[in-house]
């Protein structure tokens, strides 16, 4: 069991820095960003493909980032630019246009082969009593961490932090107060997608690693930011690792283990059923 | 049907005669476009119509498929049957996974649906279809057997299919779409059911995505899981954003992009990835258009602004709604009504009646609580104390659509109208059953309303207003709650509105409670006050008597 829930840490881990990510965006721009896995898997490649290509292997993970954070920083110049107004169903349906054209350009590309990826800090090992934790898994767990508390201590403490969270709240009432709102949603949708770069690029090693199963991320991503009420940080975090254990789980059983894919499905009907139990309204009168 | 889509129609079928003439290959592509073109229509049945995203439309016709293989193999099952049968699997399926996200707003469909087509694929398709392994491919009765008479079939379906929901567009149901795209609070406000209004839009298309599958293993022999990958959901999604998938030339448009469009890049020796971006840029272009699709901007039919008109078909039978009877005086009674969020308390202990015939005033300051009250009495907000009765009536626990359904009728702050509709056709809609010619220009008439075919687009807001309160008057209830009704009116709209309200209560046995802060209209108007402030009532009476006191005038001017 100890065993089990130390092999899903790298896993949840990666799970919940793209749930986070799902959350900030919809929180702070309303926005519930489909393309937000792909974004993460294009990163992925982009340093895989620089990192065959011979660029050192610490730049060729940071340029996968940056190319992550640029294209994601991208899609949200599209979204303030020309969704500003527009309700979420609309700006959550442009980035499904957007997941289909990342998700294709990726494709031809990087092609639909799974890639060797080194594994991060390949010698880095932790031994814990009888535990050992990888590189992957320490980088994960203390991306959470490190993000977790960089996303609290900055909307609690900072001024940038507090505007962001008026203009989550009242867009135009911020903009009115001379917010610079293009810019600030620009840069939450940058550090968003730089976040999804990582985390895609730290599960990367330790799974079944095409593109297109990489940009399918977005489904546990999205069980755990449902679980979170695309409101909660803190509940979105414990829920992908929650979702990982119970994935890692099934694997272990073998009558059931080829339907991992299933478990987000399975989490995401739960989280609906679970928050249908009032009928909910728009808010507007 | 209109001229647009006769031509249409006519031209659709002299497209396919055109095609038998030419070489198999060309009725294989022809076949294949049709075949999307379904699919597109199921898109946009779900997103068009009803206004939900829907990411498992090609999952839909995978099961469509699987069954129609399943049959052809272990049954003696004729093929057109095999693929109605194969259609109506995919319906209860489709009901179970639309069932979790009825009740809440949003995209929580697009992420379920999303979730299911990598599921069932991963877990049932991946497995392989029925016939495939034993290669024992779906058999097609002697008519239909060549690709051109194949095609002639793909071309028959879709043209029924196609009829068949312009046929729905015009009815009672049709319009319940255009409605819950539009407000989901102002369809429930209008005695729909939201839930069902939108599980019939996702079981419609998930009937129509799984006739398209049948066709598809027929025309393939039987299908295998790339036939119906995930990422081809999304591809028909997006391209039923990009044309409009709604619209029959959309439908047709997308299953031109979906089937000859890659083969004239492969001809171009472009790769035909290119063409799923270019859907991408095209519908994200439309969206940020604000427009419904490709069709709309190339058919000259229609007003920039409003979309599509829908013109419901006139219907028969006895007057099926509720009726007031003057002779009984009920009373609608909200009791102890108490609302917290949080620590702040909206309403606190609150008692309001209003006896039918009489019109009750509820004023009060800015966020006083006086919208909530409405939506507590109307059912949109669940109050954590109190109880509301009509008569003998308990109401509590009971939807917003059933409220309304009871008589209880509402408008809301912001106009709900549905801009799709004709004026008389809103007022028919909204009224809930029969309602002939003489009463919709009865209710225009009383009210200064536009002419019945007027679209609603194209009328002002004040006119939408008055609209919505024809479209509660025409379904003859027995209490109506008017959110207030002169916010935006010019002080002559406002005078007469007063004028007209007054008359209400007698000719139509109306109990009316309006929220308002316009003085004037609520002095005019009113046979009783309520004024609400911080949630508690802090005066009633005769509407001279309340606007004297010196309470009501410290809180509406702190002095």
């Amino acid at each position: 069991m100890i065993d089990t829930a130390i092999a899903s840490l790298t896993s949840g881990g990666a799970y919940a820095l793209l749930g986070v990510g799902l959350v900030l965006t919809y929180r702070m721009t309303g926005v519930l960003n489909f393309a937000h896995a792909v974004v993460g898997a294009f990163g992925t490649y982009t340093a895989i493909v620089a990192f065959e290509a011979g660029v050192g292997y610490g730049a060729a993970m940071i340029l996968g980032v940056a190319v992550a954070a640029l294209l994601s920083g991208g899609i949200g110049v599209v979204m303030a630019r020309w969704f500003a107004e527009e309700a979420t169903i609309v700006r959550s349906t442009v980035t499904i246009a957007i997941f289909l054209g990342v998700l294709v350009v990726g494709f031809r590309l990087f092609g639909d082969t799974p890639r060797v990826v080194p594994a991060l800090l390949p010698g880095v090992r932790l031994e814990v009593g009888t535990v050992t934790l990888t590189g992957s898994t320490l980088l994960s767990v203390g991306g959470v961490a490190v993000l977790a508390g960089a996303v609290a201590w900055f909307l609690a403490k900072t001024r940038t932090g507090i505007v962001l969270r008026a203009v989550s709240e009242r867009p135009t009432t911020a903009r009115l107060l001379g917010v610079p709102l293009r810019t600030l949603v620009v840069a939450v949708w940058a550090v968003s997608g730089a976040v999804a770069g990582a985390a895609v690029t730290i599960i990367a090693p330790t799974r079944t690693n095409d593109y297109a199963s990489l940009a399918i991320l977005i489904l546990p991503a999205l069980a755990a930011a449902l679980l979170g009420g695309f409101q909660r940080v803190g509940a979105t975090i414990v829920a992908g690792f929650g979702i990982a254990l119970v994935e890692l789980m099934g694997a272990r059983i073998p009558a059931v283990a080829r339907y991992r894919t299933v478990v987000p499905f399975l989490v995401i009907l739960a989280a609906l059923l679970w928050m249908q139990r009032k009928e909910v309204w728009d808010e507007a009168r | 049907m209109r001229r647009g889509d006769l031509v249409l129609f006519g031209s659709v079928a002299a497209a396919t005669v055109l095609f038998t003439l030419l070489p198999p290959f060309w009725a294989f592509l022809a076949s294949s476009a049709f075949i999307s073109a379904l699919l597109v229509s199921s898109v946009g049945v779900v997103y068009g119509r009803a206004g939900m995203v829907s990411l498992c439309q090609v999952t839909f016709a995978g099961i469509g498929g699987w069954v129609v293989g399943y049959l052809g193999v272990a049954t003696a099952v004729p093929y057109p049957v095999a693929l109605v049968l194969g259609a109506l699997a995919a319906v209860p399926v489709g009901v179970v996974i639309g069932l979790p996200a009825l009740r809440l707003r949003g995209v929580n469909l697009a992420v379920v649906t999303l979730g299911f087509a990598v599921a069932v694929s991963s877990v049932v398709f991946v497995q392989g279809f029925p016939g495939a392994r034993t290669n024992d491919p779906v058999t097609r009765p002697g008519l239909v057997a060549g690709e051109r008479g194949f095609m002639v079939f793909t071309a028959a379906v879709f043209l029924v299919v196609a009829a068949a929901l312009l046929a729905i567009k015009r009815t009672r149901l049709g319009a319940a779409w255009e409605a819950v795209r539009h407000s989901e609070r102002a369809t429930a406000a209008l005695g729909l059911s939201v839930p069902f209004i939108k599980l019939s839009a996702f079981a419609v298309s998930a009937f129509v995505a799984g006739l398209a599958g049948g066709l598809l293993a027929a025309q393939l022999g039987f299908l295998n899981a790339r036939n119906v990958e995930p990422v081809d959901s999304l591809v028909v999604f997006v391209i039923g954003v990009f044309v409009g998938a709604h619209h029959v030339g959309g439908a047709l448009l997308g299953g031109v992009l979906g089937s000859f469009f890659p083969e004239l890049l492969r001809r171009l020796s472009i790769p035909q990835d290119v063409g799923p971006i270019l859907f991408a840029i095209g519908a994200t272009h439309i969206l940020a258009q604000g427009g419904r699709g490709l069709a709309e901007h190339l058919g000259r039919r229609r007003p920039a602004a409003g979309g599509d008109v829908v013109v419901l078909r006139p219907e028969g039978g006895a007057p099926t709604r509720h009726r007031a009877d003057p002779g009984r005086d009920l009373v609608l009674r909200a009791s102890g009504i108490e609302v917290r969020y949080g620590a702040v308390v909206a309403l606190e202990d609150v008692d309001v009646e209003v006896a039918q015939g009489r019109i009750l005033g509820l004023i009060g300051p800015n966020g006083a609580g006086k919208s909530t009250l409405v939506d507590v009495i109307t059912g949109f907000h669940r109050p954590d104390a109190g109880s509301v009765t009509v008569g003998e009536t308990v109401l509590d626990g009971l939807p917003a659509h059933r409220r309304a359904r009871l008589g209880i009728r509402r408008t809301f702050q912001t106009e709900r109208t549905v801009p799709a509709l004709g004026a008389g056709d809103y007022l028919r809609l909204a009224a809930g059953g029969h309602l002939d010619r003489a009463e919709v220009v009865e209710l225009l008439a009383f009210l200064d309303g536009p002419d019945p075919d007027t679209p609603v687009y194209a009328v002002d807001t004040g006119t939408r207003r008055r609209l919505e309160i024809m479209g509660c008057l025409a379904a003859r209830p027995t209490f109506l709650l008017l959110d207030e009704p002169a916010a935006g009116l010019t002080e002559d709209e406002s005078l007469r509105l007063a004028d007209r309200l007054r008359q209400v209560p007698e000719r139509f046995g109306v109990g009316l409670l309006v929220v308002e802060h316009d003085i004037d209209l609520v002095a005019a108007v009113c046979d009783e006050l309520v004024v609400l402030d911080f949630g508690r009532v802090i005066g009633r009476g005769a509407p001279d008597e309340v606007l004297a006191s010196d309470v009501v005038a410290e809180a509406y001017l702190g002095v």
